[in-house]
């Protein structure tokens, strides 16, 4: 069987554990987003807690996708939730918490003490500082740090087919499986591409959220 | 008197920073408060718009304690200018000016108003209002900034070293412009420098501070020439007299005789004729707005010729330098009369060398009196 004939054959499987793949992954950005981005701030102005909760998604990012997963499995399974979606948003979502912590720690602490200094200085409220100057000024910041979580989703969300989630990793696995070398490259080229669009459409967004004033033009 | 400080002391955990400090800030003055790092100068300042809380003592605006003011409304009546990097960056010209009007909840039709008169009163051009910050040059930042601050017309205005992070040359030009915008808008401003020679100039009273007290509050020509101790003598540096003389405002020295006004067009001959009866060696272009064209000078050749000159670029005096800056400009350009000009070039008159020399000679009699 050639390589188009293969992927004719495929093709409905294709588009159904495309979009399971992308289901997965929107599903755990939700979660990773209101997680995350309120940890960073809560963190913001506590640098000790900062380094703790920095190491600690630290800690996190360095157990192996595939052992994440498998905790998943065994610490959701007396809740019989240990296969199928659960586990891989749980896991996807944990390997989110430090790229959008940590970017959303660093976004809020770069802006220049001198800025809030004025802010103060001509009498805008506490509030209103961090609703007009220091969210703005960070969102930049942010949102790169949610483009990588997202990017890092697409590829840790492969082994989600190891755990009845589906995605495309099915071609992956079972291509090795199958010693299907064909399979396995088809499942290879279509998540790098989806990590490759994804990272393009989240520069595009951060552009449009980026306030005018932030850009490099002139 | 617009601010009193009573009794004024800040402590920062065990270290002093302000110890017992009394003062009284006149209204409508320029008071200029200098120290090395670390005298409280900056403290003192924070703590006239509670960014920073004293320990104890009070502080008072127009008799009424400042800390039964609410801070966040106290802070929007005095307008605080910083360092340039404190405009918004991401806001553009005109939203950083309007920051304040749109917490005062002003109608949008009186803040564009409102900006596209400050704009003017800074010499900014009105399309900067579009404009955001990163595309500015440091002083035109700054010259928003000062508008930023100027913005819901506070009576008082508290600056700090806000011209520190600008080069020699534009720091120069912003101050003269900064003193044409006091003539105009006439607010209590006290303001924080490091630098003596800033606040010589732009100073009507200057307070100097070390180690957290107050040394010598007075006038600044009072300092000058009486400084009351060791300590204020080091600070004001070896040349007083010539210090003395930056006091003096080129506008209080323009003569209006030793030249000759002529038009763009003017016939030659009989400028010629006036320029010799005056006996004037130059004469001033000027446009029908009075604004400083160019100057024609009557040069006499080995022959015995006479020749007229034009010259279309020549150095000119802002009324608002100094003396030193005057008497600098003539060394450099070889000149014993040079024209004055205002901030928006308009021609004023003429300064002579020798009223400066007559000036120095005065300031030195007067010296030698207060020291005899």
């Amino acid at each position: 069987m050639g390589f188009w004939e293969f992927l004719q054959a495929y093709q409905d499987k294709i588009i159904l554990e495309f979009f399971r793949h992308i289901k997965i992954i929107l599903f755990s950005l939700p979660f990773a987003v209101l997680l995350s981005v309120p940890l960073g701030f809560c963190i913001s102005s506590r640098p000790k807690m900062a380094k703790i909760v920095i190491y600690l998604s630290s800690v996190l990012m360095t157990i192996p996708s595939l052992a994440l997963f498998a905790i998943m499995v065994v610490l959701l399974a007396p809740m019989k939730l240990g296969l199928g979606m659960t586990p891989a948003i749980l896991a996807i979502t944990l390997y989110s918490l430090l790229p959008i912590t940590r970017n959303t720690y660093i976004a809020l602490n770069q802006v220049s003490p001198k800025t809030i200094e004025a802010a103060r200085g001509l009498g805008l409220s506490s509030s209103q500082i961090l609703w007009k100057i220091k969210i703005p000024l960070s969102i930049p910041v942010i949102m790169a740090g949610i483009r990588n979580a997202l990017v890092l989703g697409v590829s840790v969300a492969t082994f989600a087919s190891l755990v009845g989630a589906g995605g495309l990793g099915y071609f992956i696995f079972s291509g090795i499986s199958r010693a299907n070398l064909k399979m396995v490259a088809i499942g290879a080229v279509i998540v790098s591409g989806l990590g490759i669009g994804v990272n393009y459409l989240m520069l595009l967004l951060e552009d449009v959220l980026t306030p005018m004033g932030l850009k490099n033009k002139s | 008197m617009l601010i009193e400080l009573k009794n004024i002391t800040k402590k920062f955990d065990k270290q002093t920073a302000v110890k017992d400090l009394n003062m009284k800030i006149e209204k409508g003055s320029i008071t200029m408060f200098i120290g090395p790092s670390g005298c409280g100068k900056t403290t003192t300042l924070k703590m006239i718009n509670r960014l920073i809380e004293p320990t104890s003592g009070d502080i008072l605006i127009h008799g009424k304690s400042v800390v039964d003011m609410e801070a966040v409304k106290l802070r929007r009546s005095i307008g605080y200018v910083i360092q340039e990097i404190g405009l918004f960056p991401h806001f553009s010209v005109y939203e950083n000016i309007a920051v304040v009007p749109r917490l005062l909840n002003w109608e949008e039709k009186r803040i564009k108003e409102r900006v596209d008169e400050l704009l003017h009163l800074v010499t900014l051009d009105p399309s900067y209002a579009q404009k955001y910050p990163m595309q500015l040059s440091g002083g035109e930042q700054q010259r928003v900034g000062l508008a930023r601050a100027l913005a819901a017309d506070p009576e008082i205005l508290l600056m700090d070293e806000p011209f520190g992070a600008i080069d020699p040359i534009n720091r120069l030009k912003l101050h003269d412009s900064f003193l044409e915008i006091q003539e105009e808008i006439k607010k209590t401003i006290i303001f924080v420098t490091h630098d003596i020679n800033e606040a010589i100039k732009l100073g009507d009273k200057i307070a100097i501070m070390n180690k957290g007290t107050l040394v010598q509050y007075d006038e600044t020509d009072e300092i000058l020439h009486n400084p009351k101790n060791e300590f204020v003598e080091n600070l004001l540096g070896r040349d007083r007299s010539l210090k003395a003389l930056s006091l003096e405002k080129t506008k209080g020295f323009v003569t209006h005789e030793g030249y000759v006004i002529t038009g763009p067009n003017d016939d030659q001959g009989s400028l010629r004729e006036k320029m010799k009866k005056t006996r004037s060696e130059q004469a001033f272009i000027l446009d029908e707005n009075g604004r400083l064209l160019g100057r024609k000078i009557l040069v006499t050749k080995k022959t015995g010729k006479q020749e007229m000159i034009q010259d279309s670029n020549p150095v000119v005096v802002d009324r608002n330098n100094n003396l030193v800056e005057a008497l600098s400009k003539m060394l450099e350009s070889g000149e014993h009369q040079l024209p004055v000009v205002s901030g928006r070039g308009k021609f004023m008159g003429v300064i002579n060398l020798s009223h400066i020399f007559a000036e120095v000679t005065a300031a030195e009699a007067k010296n030698t009196i207060k020291g005899a």
